[in-house]
């Protein structure tokens, strides 16, 4: 495509600020600051071409992803890899949601980040290309990196400004996660041989490729089949990768762990963007490419995500703390969100989609709510607090909202992903009515920890000479809550404006699904 | 036209959105929020006087804004509509909810929150009149979860109060229960009709159909085990009927009303009576066709709104709160209206939900006036002969204990005997034994209360009381000329609003029967006059903090009936106490240590075993030779199994 490369732009951006911010002297946190949040603030300008210049589009006919934005230059081309971007309607919003918290994020460190200023800016700055890189990048090698690449800022942003256990944490974040992408890389080197030697069989001297959407072309049209057992093979590495991503229980144990030791803007980041790489990696690999497996897998999966609903649920009520109380919750909600994917129609994979920019809004949120009053305080204690609303009424009026928007109250955001998925979840041929009787029981539960987590901090008697004289929201405090409550009000009523332009990508991915499998089955003797 | 209905629930938004961010003052606060939902109310009689206008089967006019969710399969617009059934609805919703508005002006006067009162009671009236409006069961589902936020948000009003601050968490997650059900009911009708629309609607120029018109499909469809099948109308009525006990606070799930009296009595009046608690009566009424396709839920209905309203009437008689009598009360009469629906008599059940929204927000509003003029006392045992220094709020008391008593003629009289007519004729007798005996405790319970408040002698003098003021007793003096003129709307000999719903639920006006309404009227007389009659030759029994004169007779019992039975504690013990300790064992021990325990014991076995491999490395030449064979050997054995 000739045009101007929009999402090299938005990639690298963040990259550049990473690099100018290594010219400013590392004691000068203002400035450091500053230039961060000017460069966040740029990307996020930049990206805002891509929704407003995305145009939904039906599947090629070959079977390719129907990608916008395009940009591909070789790289290596002995293997097939080519520096190769694009976006389509299941990246897009996840792209534009980094974009959006990246500023957020910055803005809150004001408060929240009191050390090596400078050098946290830098690592959020590189975060952020990573994470980007992860949804726009449409080669395998090229994913891969950005994939590992995520891990590095991450585990640094909690291991040096963590808080007391956090070598410990960061530790636990970086092994548990890499080891389940080892794994990922095997299948993507198997994913390259298979397709090479398939090809290489009609076409000789076929140099092999690592292009997503041509692999995925290729299993779609037939030329390059998987046997079953080597599909659910492929399929087993990549979910194992993605699930402790998410994390769908049982793998969710390195989340309350990093959450709790993370420094806020860590912690948004990480609930807000760095779990939903998870969700987008089973849309873009699990579903795309082996249909046949996520067929077979999907009711399996779908016990373990609503498991995770209800186990994340009730051991978030169980808790004290309250950044604890919130990841745990993040165990709740992403179990929705895998639960939606593995419905395997376009109500639930766009639910999924949708849920996942809900997440990132209201638990980002949730997050940085917390930070606010782990500031004022520095305890996390729900028993150290109690009628706070008096004192802070603003900052009660917001939480409140963002409570509401995770407990999925009607009007509000989470409540339209949650329905979706939980439509999508009952009509699914593979789950139907029995996993729902379960899963509502998140709903509930969601209410119950969620309104207990508000009743003992904003209600009851102020009663703790401590907390009387707290002060409300400042400016900054203000202005980055009250940004994610746009959204969230914004996609609880009107979400048909991030749902329409998904749907074609989703019902592409949905379509593979249904003609891939005739076709396997009619093969099957 | 169309445009016009949309006013109806976004005015009083405007002065939500107006009250939390632009108004900070008491006065404007108060103004603006009451005066919008007058506008709203005048709209809707605009509105609907047009609706009357047009030929009865054209009497719908839906509007959809935008589309909503548009998810592949799912597709929901965001639309609302009026019809002969809302627009009873809307009357009662904005005509009441303007009164209550502007009694709270008085009521609320010097509250340290009074412009987020108003914030909040606006906010309400807007969710309910979606509630009521919704053309889709999901924006009745926003209205329905949007009104029991607001709910959570008054109840909590004074949130400094533990008990308060408690009973509006209760509130909340009481109701979740109910709306998870409601969900379940929503995802299966979505299912099966492809829609959640209720009627037949056009979205952007293509026809949806709408569920109602289609439940005639589903009949004799089942699901579930092969050993065990379920009609798929009794699944999803069945699913309903648990939304509606939350909502509307019946058997099992009653025990967060009683508790919703924290919040400030005027919102008692306006949520917790006349409007938000009927939600699940208004949906059951909706979603009339798909209850009457299943005759097992429909007994069931039946069941849970006859036991509901014994035990709630049993309840109401041994409390001595003022706004708790009158709490149990509503759901006893809730009660009345949900086995209404249940015997198939859904104008019986609207026409008692109007009636009772009207005297029993009278009761609720007089009994603020008589907190607010005793400074702040609920305690009955505490008041007395508050007749004399309250006349009009005495006067409009009585009106309103009358009505609810069921006294001829005033309103609550036709309704309830309306319903107990419709029990008589369509052979109900267990159903009519209840409900006629639950009739007679109410009659003694509000004569119990009268005699307790206004007559005697004032029992705790600490305090000077004082009549309301204007902006508190002209809504008294409205709400009692409806409770006294209010059963006009549906007289055995004019039956309006049967005519009026016909369109909406087919149904012909049942027969008066005079026998019954003797009996009905003699006993709430005799009932009345004797709970009057022992409170007052006893009321020098009545000490504060003192047992009831009844106990003597009655014993535990009749601490069992304060508590109401001790449901609530059985729900302690079963339910919340057992949810705690999962919940601790889960977070404590299984969590860390089973699972996290494991993910550990794998770490440490790697690093073990990486220790053990280090010494490996010994540097014997033959050691590495030896495992150098043996791997070869293995390898080749591989090959040669599986590639054969």
């Amino acid at each position: 495509m000739e045009s101007f490369p929009i999402l090299s732009l938005v990639l690298w951006l963040p990259t550049l600020g990473a690099l100018a911010l290594l010219a400013v002297p590392r004691d000068n946190a203002e400035l450091a600051r500053r230039i961060a949040l000017m460069v966040a603030v740029l990307t996020l300008l930049a990206s805002l071409a891509l929704p407003l210049g995305y145009a939904p589009a039906a599947a090629a006919s070959d079977g390719s992803l129907a990608l916008q934005f395009v940009e591909r230059v070789p790289w290596l081309p002995m293997l097939g890899a080519s520096y190769s971007l694009g976006i389509d309607g299941v990246s897009l919003w996840l792209v534009m949601l980094t974009t959006f918290l990246l500023p957020i994020v910055i803005l809150s460190t004001w408060d929240s980040v009191h050390k090596e200023v400078r050098n946290f800016q830098i690592l959020m700055l590189l975060l952020a290309t990573a994470m980007i890189g992860v949804f726009v990048a449409m080669d395998l090698l090229l994913f891969y990196i950005f994939w590992e690449f995520t891990l590095i800022p991450m585990t640094l942003l909690i291991g040096i400004w963590g808080g007391s256990n956090r070598v410990f944490a960061a530790r636990k974040f970086f092994l548990y996660t890499f080891s389940g992408s080892v794994l990922m890389l095997l299948a993507i080197i198997g994913l390259y041989v298979l397709n090479r030697e398939a090809l290489a069989a009609a076409q000789p001297g076929y140099p092999g490729t690592l292009d997503i959407s041509a692999i995925a072309a290729n299993l779609r049209s037939g030329v390059f089949r998987l046997d079953p057992a080597m599909e659910r093979l492929l399929f087993g590495a990549f979910f194992l990768a993605f699930a402790i991503k998410v994390p769908l229980w049982p793998f969710h144990t390195w989340l309350p762990d990093a959450h709790v030791e993370a420094p806020t803007a860590g912690s948004v980041i990480l609930a807000g963007v760095l779990l939903k790489l998870g969700s987008y990696g089973m849309i873009r690999f699990n579903l795309t490419l082996f249909p046949e497996a996520a067929r077979w897998a999907a009711p399996a999966i779908a016990v373990l995500a609503v498991i995770g609903i209800i186990y994340g649920a009730i051991v978030a009520f169980a808790q004290t703390d309250m950044k604890k109380l919130v990841a745990y919750s993040s165990v709740s909600h992403m179990g929705f969100i895998v639960l939606g994917i593995f419905a395997l129609n376009r109500a639930g994979v766009s639910g999924a989609i949708l849920q996942s920019i809900n997440h990132g809004l209201s638990t980002g949120a949730l997050f940085l709510i917390v930070g606010v009053l782990y500031e004022r305080r520095h305890t996390r204690e729900l028993a150290a607090y109690g009628g706070i609303w008096k004192v802070m009424p603003v900052y009660g009026g917001i939480t409140l909202l963002v409570a509401l928007s995770s407990a999925g109250l009607p009007g509000l955001n989470g409540f339209v992903g949650e329905y979706t998925i939980m439509q999508g979840a009952f009509l699914a041929p593979e789950l139907g009515w029995p996993f729902l009787g379960f899963a509502v029981f998140g709903v509930v539960l969601a209410a119950v920890y969620l309104l207990r987590l508000y009743q003992t901090v904003f209600m009851g008697e102020l009663d703790n000479p401590e907390n009387q004289g707290l002060q409300d929201l400042n400016r900054r405090e203000l202005v980055t809550l009250a940004a994610l409550c746009v959204p969230i009000v914004a996609l609880g009523l009107y979400p048909a404006f991030a749902l329409g332009p998904m749907q074609a990508s989703v019902a592409d991915v949905v379509n593979g699904l249904a003609n891939t499998v005739a076709g396997r089955i009619d093969l099957l003797p | 036209m169309e445009w016009l209905i949309w006013l109806i629930p976004l005015l009083p938004f405007v002065g939500f959105l107006l009250n939390v961010f632009v108004i900070r003052h008491e006065r404007p606060a108060g103004l603006v929020a009451s005066g919008l939902v007058a506008a709203s109310f005048v709209v809707a009689v605009t509105a609907i006087a047009m609706l009357a206008g047009l030929p009865e089967e054209e009497r719908r006019i839906i509007s959809v804004g935008w589309e909503w969710i548009n998810a592949g399969d799912l597709r929901v617009p965001f639309g609302i509509m009026l019809d002969p059934l809302s627009a009873v609805m809307v009357l009662l919703v904005t005509g009441v909810g303007a009164l209550i508005h502007f009694y709270s002006i008085g009521y609320m006067h010097g509250d340290a929150r009074v412009v987020r009162y108003f914030a909040y009671l606006n906010l309400f009236v807007t969710m309910m009149l979606f509630l009521v409006m919704g053309n889709n069961m999901l924006i009745l589902f926003l209205g329905w979860e949007g009104v029991g936020l607001c709910s959570f948000l008054l109840i909590g009003h004074w949130f400094e109060r533990k008990s308060a601050a408690a009973a509006a968490v209760k509130a909340f997650v009481v109701n979740r229960i109910g709306d998870a059900a409601f969900i379940l009911a929503m995802l299966a009708i979505y299912a099966n009709f492809g829609t959640l629309n209720f009627y037949e609607v056009t979205v952007a120029g293509e026809v949806q159909p709408g569920f109602l018109e289609r439940v005639p499909e589903i009949i004799g469809q089942s699901f579930g085990p092969s050993w065990q099948p379920i009609a798929l109308a009794t699944g999803i009525s069945f699913l309903l009927l648990i939304g509606a006990t939350g909502k509307s606070a019946q058997f099992p799930l009653f025990v967060w009303l009683p508790d919703a009296m924290a919040g400030p009595t005027p919102v008692s009046a306006l949520i917790h009576a006349a409007t938000m608690v009927t939600g699940g009566v208004y949906m059951m009424t909706r979603t009339e066709a798909l209850f009457a396709a299943s005759p097992a839920t429909q007994t069931w209905v039946l069941w849970v709104g006859a036991l509901t309203a014994l035990i709630a009437g049993t309840a109401a008689i041994a409390q001595w709160d003022i706004k708790r009598v009158l709490a149990y009360s509503t759901v006893s009469q809730l009660g009345f209206m949900v086995a209404a629906c249940g015997m198939g008599a859904y104008v019986a059940a609207i026409f008692h939900l109007l009636t009772h929204g009207i005297f029993k927000a009278l009761l609720f509003l007089g009994s603020g006036s008589v907190i607010h003029g005793t400074h702040d006392t609920q305690d009955m045992r505490k008041m007395g002969g508050l007749r004399t220094a309250m006349p009009t709020t005495y006067w409009t008391y009585l009106v309103g204990a009358g009505a609810l008593a069921g006294i001829v003629p005033l309103a609550g009289f036709w309704s309830k005997d309306e319903i107990l007519a419709h029990a008589l004729s369509h052979n109900h007798w267990p159903q009519l034994i209840i409900l006629f005996l639950t009739s007679l405790l109410t009659a003694f319970y509000m004569g119990r209360q009268v005699a307790l408040v206004f007559f005697g002698t004032q029992r705790d003098t600490h305090y000077h009381a004082h009549e309301s003021g204007r902006v508190m007793t002209v809504p008294l003096i409205v709400l009692a000329v409806g409770a006294v003129i209010g059963g006009a709307i549906n007289l055995p000999w004019g039956h309006w609003l049967t005519d009026w719903l016909h369109p909406v639920l087919h149904e012909e006006a049942g027969s008066f029967n005079p026998v019954l309404a003797l009996i009905a009227t003699a006993g709430a007389v005799g009932m009345s006059y004797l709970g009057w009659w022992l409170y007052t030759s006893n009321a020098a029994k009545v000490k504060v903090g003192g047992k009831d004169p009844a106990y003597r007779y009655t014993g535990d019992i009749w601490d069992g009936l304060e508590e109401a039975w001790y449901v609530d504690r059985l729900y302690e013990r079963v339910i919340v106490q057992p949810f705690r300790g999962l919940g601790d064992f889960l977070a404590r021990v299984f969590d860390p240590q089973g699972i996290d325990g494991l993910v550990l014991g794998i770490g440490r076995f790697f690093g073990w075993a990486g220790a053990q491999v280090r010494e490996l490395q010994s540097g014997y030449v033959r050691t590495y030779a030896l495992v150098f064979t043996a791997g070869v050997v293995l390898v080749l054995s591989f090959m040669l199994i599986f590639t054969r």
